[in-house]
């Protein structure tokens, strides 16, 4: 009986629920879109039909037209989760390293505060900032550092300035949390075998944050690949993104079946692009250790060479 | 010398950081003093966006059916994900349901939140109009299980990780003990997840609290979620009030965040513990 | 052809039915399930076994007993809130207001929802209206609770697209042309083909163009001197080639409403509807700086409609509200908030003192000059130009 009863309770049984919610609520609609994906639009009124089954949606999503948008929705997400860590890296580390540890918390809270604003109401701050006639354009017109003031708004580099800081918070995060793990112990060990401060950071304090990095990385690209917000608030004719193209086709076109393809060839994108990251951050790291590790040659190199691979 | 402008550097660097972070929040709240019809067009300082914020039924409801639906699903959310976080985590290196729920939770997250809301409107409709299903006919219902279905991921990845590194000594002695299984579960193997329950619970709570793209493509009228009847605002002529209500709302959340701190230094649990919970 | 024999079940005036049967069979190819699968329905009959997809979900009967909510489905800031919020105070019903920015997204919201939508009134463009009634999207008006019906301006009744006012009631109408900055554009601009001009010289990089496939399209057919509803595939090939070469390079933003683009800064000519240009310069600092142009030789003349949607859960509120806003007072306040006219009588006399009236209640000489905006065969070309002159517009 008991037997039973644990069966029941098992892990198996546990992740049930887990298993049956996530089938019927994502994995049946979602793989239902994804189908369409392979139909096509027959008439105006129709927004998908699947008598004849194709990949012409697919060559169709990757025209010049849309493939440029979709590049540049990449070179959007690549470059803004590279300036996050760029921001986030010096800043982590000043958090977790140079602030007084009973600041920290009170820190760490504030940097979730904008996370805690709404997405929408961040972006439309922003708006505000950059429009040409805001107060932060007048205010560079009379001190005389811009003459015809600020010429942001509903450009690429708007979406730009948009995402970097709706993402920042879960790129800094991360990082901290693997930078205080780190230790303050590693690196005093660091300092007193003669390394200098560069040394230290790059040889014990950010190898070790290694895993922030790739989860803020992660957390970033991830999202930012998909948004479509910040690019409808900010970003004019120029910064449209791809979401906003599959929106499109969903919403105006409603063309499902070109919209769907479009879909998953972002899902591909955003896969790829995550997979070659981690391939080169590999390539990277056993780069660094080739370079760095430090080969104790045994006391006695008998016979027993060919038996340590 | 040296060390003290580097340390210097740092400071400036984080100062920066924060005002980069907070700019936007800053111009948000001084534009909710705006008496013109239009937010980003400043016409004198008063307070009557607060005052026909707070007497706008249409907002006020947006705000209840924000945190209804935010509370809803992260209560769903957080159940189901500790159950999956749970049994992924001590399910065996390489068991086909626990490989496959990985995958697919992982899936979740890297698909585009556009094409969750597109496969979603549908499915309702079917659930609601053609199986008769007809609280999937409800607004409310409906964003809170499309938002429980986002962040049920992040909540078994956090309780996951959270108890990856717990013996599962300590359960075995528990039924040695003579206890069942029921309350093996929930005296010992709860207690230990909570942190991470209480981590993931949060951020589902939140994702909710911020989620447009999906909400926009299920909501219903009488159940628009906040951020929703923002986007929408966004499209016209945007007004004070909506900076005004955001306003309301940060305090708030400052207060709720007050409240946390003030509960976690009680129990001695640090801050930086909770979110190191979070994002491990 | 077999499939013609499955019977598809309509719910339809009688007087519509043999139009309806028409446009099934004559759409010539698309088999039943295609038809059945129409905008937004995709797919679902693949999972109902019994080919009822396109079940609608019904509306309680109108009992003369007003509801205590009402949703309103209408495009952006198109209704005066005071005006809503008193007829929430005196009737007891709590609007809400949700916006939309297209008729396609209207039109989607409610296909997709097969009447769980939850709103009662929507607010369609006249051009829609034909396609909406065949796919069931909105129901039959009942004028007889609708008494103030009878304060329409009968110019505006009983149009091309309604002959009989069953489905739909003038809710406002307008015609689009743009505005300019004078500081920027330094000559007067009177036609389409100013427009392309100066988009491509003074106003390069600072021109915004409406959210609209058919308005977008409408600006290169009149520059040519063509019909704007034309669906000749050379003409509208040569049309595409001026968006994309003349208009879309120089392009900032695409948006739905050219206020906030004139109060936001940093655009010089933008393409509008005339309400929302006058909106704009009652919000701007320095109205003097914006001059509203009718361009020639033709424009669009459209006419929203309030209409009851399928499945409206509050038809007596509905009706209620609606007779509301077009009782003589209401109408006129609205019309100073919106800016168009709302197609009551005797609204030219009584708004005279409103500001810039006469980019309301345009001449009569711009009136005749105007057409109205067909969206049938001709759409989809249009929206591909669009998608075309979107991506031009971001390389």
């Amino acid at each position: 009986m008991k037997r039973f009863a644990a069966r029941i309770l098992g892990p198996g049984a546990l992740a049930f629920p887990t298993w049956a919610y996530v089938v019927f609520f994502f994995v049946i609609p979602v793989a239902l879109v994804l189908w369409y994906s392979f139909g096509y639009k027959p008439d105006e009124f129709t927004t998908v039909s699947m008598e004849q089954l194709s990949f012409d949606r697919y060559s169709e999503a990757l025209t010049s037209s849309s493939l440029a948008t979709f590049l540049a929705t990449l070179r959007i997400s690549i470059v803004g989760t590279i300036i996050c860590l760029l921001i986030s890296i010096p800043f982590a580390y000043w958090l977790a390293v140079k602030v007084r540890p009973e600041r920290r918390g009170l820190l760490l809270a504030l940097v979730m505060v904008p996370f805690w604003t709404n997405f929408l109401v961040r972006t439309l701050g922003w708006q505000i900032m950059l429009s040409n006639e805001g107060f932060v354009s007048k205010t560079l017109q009379a001190i005389g550092l811009s003459d015809g003031g600020l010429d942001i708004l509903y450009t690429r580099t708007a979406v730009q300035i948009g995402v970097v800081y709706n993402y920042l918070p879960l790129m800094i995060l991360p990082l901290f949390v693997a930078m205080d793990a780190a230790g303050r112990h590693l690196r005093e060990a660091s300092y007193d075998l003669g390394a200098g401060p560069w040394k230290t950071f790059f040889t014990v304090t950010l190898p070790l944050a290694m895993p922030g990095v790739v989860s803020g990385c992660l957390l970033v690209f991830i999202p930012l690949n998909g948004d479509y917000v910040t690019a409808t608030v900010l970003g004019g004719a120029s910064g449209s993104m791809a979401g906003q193209l599959i929106a499109n086709q969903f919403n105006t076109a409603q063309n499902w079946a070109l919209g769907a393809a479009m879909a998953v060839i972002l899902m591909l994108a955003t896969l790829i692009v995550v997979a070659l990251g981690g391939l080169l951050l590999w390539a990277l790291r056993s780069l660094m250790e080739r370079l760095n590790s430090v080969r104790i040659t045994p006391p006695e190199p008998a016979v027993s060479e060919g038996s340590r691979a | 010398m040296r060390r003290q402008t580097r340390d210097l550097g740092f400071t400036l660097w984080g100062v920066l950081v924060f005002i980069y972070l907070f700019a936007p929040i800053a111009v948000i709240v001084a534009y909710s003093f705006n008496t013109g019809r239009i937010l980003a067009s400043w016409q004198g300082f008063g307070f009557d966006a607060y005052i026909s914020g707070i007497n706008n039924d249409v907002i006020v409801s947006s705000v209840i059916t924000s945190l209804q639906a935010a509370v809803g699903s992260a209560l769903l959310a957080t159940v189901l994900g500790t159950l999956g976080g749970i049994a992924l985590a001590r399910a065996r290196l390489g068991t086909w349901w626990a490989l496959g729920l990985t995958g697919l939770l992982a899936t979740t997250l890297v698909t585009p939140e556009i094409v969750d809301g597109i496969s979603f409107l549908p499915w309702f409709v079917t659930l609601g109009v053609d199986a008769d299903l007809t609280w999937f006919n409800n607004g409310l219902v409906r964003l809170i299980v499309s938002h429980a279905m986002f962040s049920v991921a992040v909540v078994t990845f956090i309780v996951r990780a959270r108890m990856a590194g717990v013996d599962t000594s300590l359960q075995e002695a528990s039924a040695d003990l003579g206890a069942t299984p029921w309350t093996t579960f929930r005296r010992v193997t709860l207690p230990i997840a909570a942190p991470g329950v209480m981590a993931g619970a949060l951020m589902s709570f939140t994702l909710s609290l911020d989620n447009t793209i999906l909400s926009s493509f299920v909501q219903q009228p009488g159940y628009t979620p906040w951020p929703v009847y923002i986007f929408s605002a966004v499209r016209v002529a945007l007004r004070p009030e909506v900076a005004a209500i955001s306003t309301v709302m940060l305090l708030l959340t400052l207060l709720a965040l007050a409240l946390v701190g003030l509960v976690l230094r009680r129990s001695g649990e640090s801050s930086t513990d909770i979110v190191k919970t979070i994002v491990r | 052809m077999a499939e013609r024999d499955h019977r598809v079940r309509f719910l339809a005036p009688r007087s519509e039915a043999p139009r309806i049967r028409r446009q099934l069979l004559s759409a010539a190819g698309p088999s039943r399930r295609a038809f059945l699968t129409g905008v937004g329905l995709a797919g679902l009959a693949g999972l109902s076994a019994c080919g009822q997809t396109g079940r609608m979900a019904s509306s309680p009967p109108a009992d003369g007993e007003i509801e205590a909510k009402l949703n309103l489905y209408s495009w952006g800031d198109y209704d005066d809130p005071e005006i809503i919020s008193e007829f929430s105070d005196t009737a007891g019903v709590r609007v809400q207001v949700d916006s939309y920015g297209s008729n396609d997204e209207l039109m989607a919201k409610l296909a997709g929802t097969r009447g769980t939508s939850g709103y009662d009134i929507v607010v369609p463009t006249g051009s829609r209206v034909q396609q909406m009634i065949e796919h069931d999207l909105i129901q039959p008006l009942d004028l007889t609770r609708i008494p103030n019906f009878a304060n329409m301006d009968p110019n505006f009744t009983h149009q091309e697209f309604d002959p009989e006012n069953r489905y739909s009631i003038c809710k406002a109408w307008g015609t689009t042309g743009y505005v300019y900055d004078r500081t920027v554009i330094d000559r007067e601009l009177t036609s389409w083909q100013d427009f392309i001009d100066a988009a491509g010289k003074e106003a390069s990089g600072s021109t915004a163009i409406l959210e609209d496939p058919w308005e977008l399209t409408a600006i290169a057919l009149a520059s040519m001197g063509e019909d704007v509803n034309t669906v000749d595939e050379a003409i509208l090939e040569k049309a595409k080639t001026i968006v994309v070469d003349d208009i879309a390079p120089h392009v900032r933003a695409y948006m739905g409403n050219a206020a906030q683009g004139m109060t936001q800064g940093g655009l010089s000519l933008l393409h509008a509807f005339n309400g929302d240009a006058r909106q704009g310069l009652l919000e701007s600092d320095d109205p003097d700086r914006w001059q509203f142009v009718f361009p020639t030789p033709v424009a669009n003349l459209w006419m929203d409609n309030w209409c009851l949607a399928t499945g409206a859960p509050h038809p007596d509120a509905a009706y209620a509200f609606i007779n509301h806003m077009i009782s003589p007072d209401a109408a006129l306040r609205n019309v100073d908030y919106i800016g168009y006219h709302v197609g009551t009588q005797g609204l030219k006399e009584e708004a005279a003192d409103f500001d810039f009236p006469d980019i309301i209640f345009p001449e009569q000489e711009i009136l005749d000059r105007l057409v109205p905006s067909e969206e049938g065969a001709g759409i989809q070309p249009r929206v591909e130009i669009y998608t075309a002159a979107q991506t031009r517009s971001s390389a």
